[in-house]
């Protein structure tokens, strides 16, 4: 009787380990840091490169290209939401975009009149800058 | 001289924005000053570091809006990134720290915002 427990109390605990085991590989199999990590840095560039574009003092505002520019970061985030493998990520890069929305629309606001200050476009970046540290556990 | 350079730049805008505040001559609105510069004081001097930068990023902020160098549009929507950023990590303390990490973040952010951007903005 005794060793019948201590039997099936073994095989339960080797049974527990297999899973954890091929759980864990899973894990390591689909999901890789380095890329995700990639792909954050590559939000940050798209977004320090678009208030640089458009967060120029006396610089005309081009509607068409704005628009255009504002287009294709949504697609970019879009795209990486989708496509983040790391699930608890996910609200990580909406937050990232929540940041890229407020930022166009300030941008919009302020450079179609023509009231961008060289310390707003610093000041702005110094913000992106930090969000993605955080985003990036920094 | 060891102390040149960034330091004294740092505490000269210090300075400014503690001159500018100390104007005030009105007695409700110099308490509320005053407990404003108390909470950036201790803000500034706290343990973690998002909360001393919090409090950096937000002095150098009144500076740039008293100087005229950012509008107070500009400082509203600094102050709304700031917040983003700042309710994750005031969520994430535990229980018996999020009054303290939330009076030294976002409340610090909201009297800066509705008091002291009003008076400096009447000064220039």
């Amino acid at each position: 009787m005794n060793s019948n427990i201590a039997k099936n109390f073994i095989a339960r605990n080797v049974f527990l380990c297999a899973t954890a085991i091929a759980i864990t590989s899973c894990g390591t199999a689909t999901f890789s840091k380095p890329g995700s990590d990639t792909q954050i840095e590559s939000l940050r560039n798209f977004e320090l490169a678009f208030i640089d574009a458009f967060a120029v003092p006396g610089k005309r505002f081009n509607a068409a290209a704005f628009d255009a520019k504002v287009n294709e970061g949504n697609a970019k985030f879009q795209q990486a939401i989708a496509n983040e493998k790391f699930t608890a990520r996910r609200p990580v890069l909406v937050d990232l975009k929540g940041q890229f929305d407020a930022d166009a629309a300030h941008l919009r606001s302020k450079a179609s009149r023509g009231k961008v200050s060289p310390a707003l476009a610093s000041e702005m970046k110094k913000d992106v800058n930090k969000i993605y540290d955080h985003a990036l556990g920094r | 001289m060891p102390s040149a350079g960034k330091p004294k730049r740092k505490k000269s805008r210090k300075s400014e924005l503690d001159s500018a505040l100390n104007q005030v001559t009105d007695e409700s609105v110099a308490a509320s000053m005053k407990e404003f510069q108390d909470l950036l004081a201790q803000a500034k001097g706290d343990t973690s570091e998002l909360i001393r930068q919090n409090a950096q990023e937000l002095e150098e902020r009144l500076v740039l809006l008293k100087e005229r160098k950012i509008d107070k549009e500009d400082f509203d929507f600094f102050v709304e990134n700031q917040k983003r950023d700042l309710r994750v990590f005031v969520d994430g303390q535990p229980a018996q720290s999020q009054e303290r990490a939330e009076k030294l973040t976002l409340q610090i952010l909201e009297i800066a915002a509705t008091k002291v951007v009003p008076i400096l903005i009447a000064m220039i």
